[in-house]
């Protein structure tokens, strides 16, 4: 067992490592009972009480333009309209973006790398990992009926536009692919 | 990443857990002098939602009800009742944190194979408050690794009841026969 352990520590260490580079870790919940067929049109709502946002993302301007525009690109092509001002929504959409201190261990190098103690290379990496939480909630009952997230290093992006520009619209867009189907 | 590796991680990230399961701890404390047979209703303190220090946990009504459905269950397999005027008022809190253990590998001299393991640690903890004299009375909690285990919804649900039960099952016995059961369940 502990063997066993291990080797699926080690591939989960190495997946995450490597995803870390190219891809985000995506996920979701959803009320069971959700029929997204209900709904046609959605609008942003006000962020719930508890909002663990980081102020590089939350005060920057660009970053709150690129999310909005690319859930809002990703909601019209799911074929829901975005409300014009001072009209009721069905859906109300609010994100939060958050930026953790993590850890990841370089199982993957060391295993590789001959070294003696003093050369080896470090056995743990930190990084800045960036979440984003996107939150749809029906506009009558006021309930949240699905919450999609992603969550992946945000070292060097956060100075470089175009990356960040780039990860936003991909990372929505593998948010949103999460929304069940219209039944 | 190749849409078949990365099932394969995804496979493996949720095997893991499973493994890992068996190393959750789960404590109680009860405080000196309290008799918890005196106390036959309960019912959810006021919406205390505090942060988890994850965000994908923050105001999750999906893993909120869950626990609370959870702990009804298991309250109410003890016979406690809820009620408008209860004895008792629960709380619950969750945490989330990424935690480095050092352990080394069996009896090993060689570098090579010391190597530190990174896991999220979810914490899930119970709390019985007397509602009258308003103390904690009974805390219970559950820790262990959750890697992968909130990106999975179904997954999650499931650790939330196995969590919840084993730690009530740490609720001191409320008769003879109960006590039997939780000597058989452990």
């Amino acid at each position: 067992m502990p063997l066993l352990l291990r080797f699926a520590m080690t591939i989960l260490a190495t997946a995450t490592l490597s995803a870390c580079a190219t891809t985000a870790t995506v996920g979701s919940h959803v009320d069971p009972d959700l029929d997204l067929s209900r709904f046609r049109t959605f609008d942003w709502g006000p962020a719930d009480a508890l909002p663990t946002e980081d102020a590089r993302l939350a005060r920057n301007p660009a970053f709150k333009d690129r999310v909005q525009g690319a859930v809002e690109k990703g909601l019209a092509a799911r074929g829901f309209q975005l409300i014009a001002r001072g009209d009721t929504a069905d859906l109300l959409i609010h994100y939060h973006a958050n930026i953790s201190q993590r850890i990841n261990v370089n199982h993957a190098d060391r295993a590789y790398v001959y070294c003696s103690q003093a050369d080896c290379p470090p056995d743990l990496v930190e990084y800045e990992a960036g979440t984003l939480v996107l939150d749809v909630v029906d506009a009558r009952t006021n309930k949240l009926v699905w919450r999609g997230w992603a969550r992946t290093s945000v070292d060097g992006m956060l100075r470089k536009p175009d990356v960040m520009a780039k990860t936003i619209n991909e990372t929505v867009a593998r948010i949103l692919l999460r929304l069940p189907p219209k039944l | 990443m190749h849409p078949s590796r990365f099932r394969l991680a995804a496979l493996v990230a949720l095997a893991l857990p499973i493994t890992g399961c068996a190393s959750t701890e789960v404590r109680s404390y009860v405080a000196r002098g309290i008799d918890l047979r005196e106390h036959r209703t309960y019912n959810w303190a006021r919406d205390d939602a505090r942060a988890t220090g994850d965000p994908r946990l923050d105001n999750n009504r999906f893993f909120q009800e869950r626990v609370q459905s959870a702990v009804d269950e298991q309250l109410g397999q003890r016979g406690f009742q809820k009620t408008d005027a209860p004895d008792l008022i629960v709380r619950y809190h969750a945490g989330v944190t990424q935690v480095i253990d050092s352990r080394r590998t069996e009896n090993s001299g060689d570098c090579h194979e010391c190597e530190p393991e990174v896991y999220d640690q979810g914490t899930l903890v119970i709390d019985l408050v007397d509602a009258h004299t308003d103390t904690l009375v009974w805390r219970g909690w559950a820790k262990g690794s959750i890697d992968g285990v909130i990106d999975n919804q179904q997954f999650m649900e499931q650790r939330i009841d196995e969590a919840v039960a084993r730690i009530m099952r740490e609720l001191p016995p409320r008769s003879a026969r109960e006590a039997k059961r939780n000597r058989t369940a452990a």
